[in-house]
């Protein structure tokens, strides 16, 4: 792995409070497993700490990420500029894991949808996603994704399901009985606690990305951690045994 | 080409440049990147006799120029760090320092007795800022008298040199540095995290309480190692904010033997082997053979 000095290319407003970040990277960054993330410096000296973004698209040095403005960090990129540096340190974390047999169901949820796009991109016709938005404007953000099946879910209701996504993964869930479904979720901590309850009768194996403060993205200093079922050793690191763990392995 | 090898407790380190205790994991977790026989030694995370399972989120907060962290020390326990861990150092033929913290005397005192002398083991490192249990919390490390007991008797069920590693939370730290030194100490690490807080403006609470770190705690740190190292005849370890070369000169000339890298290793991950090679071409630059010729060399 490797510490890859890059320059911003492109960073724009795709809709709403979606923004894409796009970095040319001086070397490629390499094979990436969906599900992964990269640490970025952000170039602006009031921010100490790199930032975590799971990446959204990776292509030969072409390297992009989505975003939205969140806090001071986020904030600093929004105003980032065209050729501003930005060192990029990745792929880091472990990925979600595909099953071939199964059927893949995708759960995102606002900028959770940053967390599956490369996943969507591998799955192709073959995968489902369900996308859930506050806004109707904010679906823009799927509008260049090409192959899965998509559904979407708004809730102020201007388009698709009016509701929250795992509502609308309900009302569907029913049509992938015997087809052995399996759930990729990514998206707020509200959302992964409504599909825990949703699918915990059944049991459907689920992996969910899971977001955290993070300092070093490596493993290094144990601030990220999530809590984990794992009697022994519950606090597991979202950047080094994660950020996808099995839902049923999370102690929500 | 001018030498960073150090002597430190009767060992020879390549170099005098380390980790601080936790914030380089377990130390595997860096392979991907360089590995750990790069550095003089490596420091372990902080180690107990038991287990532990840390704090809740949130553990960490950006601050201008520097971090907060909570993480509770959040650790194997000694017994799994030797089992699992040791290995990949004997393997490296990497010296380490093992960091090892307690709730009561009588954890310190364990802990240190459990950990039999090595070739590898260059020192055990006592973390002086938890809080004594049995005393009302009141951490270690802020008492002289505290101190020097503490020291003491965990001096007495070990062989292996001693350092303590002192909070910057008192009033005359060069009187803590005294008062480590007559328990027993071979060695003192300056200076650990200072207590802080943060306040989320939009939730109008306090997230999180914990030790501050970064560049933000590097002139406390420069402080407190230019003060001890005059009080003392045991060799210093500077850490506090070092971010890169310069930083880390200042350390030395202040009367550190050796230094330790901790925020600014999430900063830049490579921060380590730049310091490195950083001293090695100021070493030559500045005609100077050997880096213990600028320890301490702002003493009068």
């Amino acid at each position: 792995m490797d510490d890859i000095p890059g320059k911003i290319i492109g960073n724009t407003t795709v809709a709403g409070g979606f923004r894409r970040l796009i970095v040319r990277l001086e070397r490629p960054l390499g094979r990436v497993t969906p599900g992964q993330f990269i640490m970025l410096k952000i170039p602006e000296r009031e921010v100490f700490l790199r930032r975590p973004f799971s990446i959204y698209d990776s292509r030969g040095k072409t390297l992009t990420v989505m975003y939205r403005v969140v806090g001071k960090g986020t904030d600093a990129l929004a105003s980032a500029a065209d050729k501003a540096s930005a060192m990029v340190l990745g792929p880091l974390g472990r990925g979600f894991t595909v099953n071939k047999k199964n059927t893949c169901l995708v759960v995102a949820g606002g900028i959770g949808f940053a967390g599956v796009r490369m996943l969507l991109k591998r799955l192709g016709e073959s995968g489902t996603l369900f996308l859930g938005v506050t806004t109707g404007d904010e679906l823009k953000i799927a509008e260049d994704l090409e192959g899965p099946r998509l559904l979407t879910a708004t809730l102020d209701g201007s388009r698709g399901y009016a509701g929250d996504v795992v509502s609308l993964l309900h009302r569907h869930l029913d049509e992938y009985r015997g087809k052995s479904p399996e759930v990729f979720a990514c998206g707020p901590s509200g959302m992964v606690k409504s599909l825990r309850k949703l699918l915990e009768p059944s049991g459907i194996p689920c992996q969910v990305s899971v977001e955290e403060r993070m300092a070093c993205g490596m493993g290094l200093c144990f601030g990220c951690v999530v809590a984990t079922k794992d009697e022994t050793n519950p606090y597991k690191r979202v950047c080094k045994e994660g950020p996808v763990f099995s839902l049923w392995d999370l102690s929500l | 080409m001018g030498s960073l090898a150090v002597e430190l407790f009767g060992k020879r380190l390549k170099n005098p440049v380390m980790n601080a205790s936790g914030t380089l994991g377990y130390g595997v977790e860096i392979e991907p990147l360089w590995g750990v026989e790069t550095m003089g030694a490596y420091v372990t995370k902080g180690l107990s006799i038991k287990p532990h399972h840390g704090n809740p989120t949130p553990r960490v907060w950006e601050e201008r120029y520097g971090m907060i962290n909570s993480i509770g020390l959040q650790n194997v326990g000694i017994e799994r760090f030797f089992s699992h861990y040791f290995p990949f150092f004997e393997e490296k033929k990497c010296p380490i320092i093992v960091n090892f913290f307690g709730f009561s005397e009588e954890e310190y005192v364990s802990c240190a007795a459990g950990i039999r002398p090595h070739d590898l083991i260059v020192a055990l490192e006592m973390n002086l800022s938890c809080p004594n249990i049995k005393k009302g919390g009141i951490s270690f490390g802020k008492e002289a008298s505290a101190v020097h007991a503490i020291v003491r008797s965990v001096r007495e069920v070990t062989r292996i040199p001693l350092i303590a590693k002192l909070t910057p939370e008192v009033k005359n730290i060069a009187e803590i540095a005294r008062a480590a030194y007559e328990g027993g100490a071979d060695g003192l690490t300056l200076i650990n995290t200072m207590p802080a807080a943060v306040v989320d403006i939009g939730r109008r609470k306090v997230p999180l309480k914990g030790g501050l770190s970064g560049p933000i705690l590097k002139p406390v740190a420069v402080r407190a190692v230019h003060e001890c190292s005059i009080e003392v005849p045991i060799p210093v370890i500077g850490a506090g904010g070092i971010m890169d070369t310069q930083d880390a000169l200042a350390f030395f000339m202040a009367g550190a033997r050796a230094i330790q890298i901790g925020t600014a290793t999430f900063v830049d991950p490579f921060t380590m082997p730049k310091i490195i090679t950083g001293l090695e071409s100021w070493l030559d630059d500045n005609g100077c053979a050997d880096i213990s010729a600028i320890v301490g060399i702002t003493h009068e």
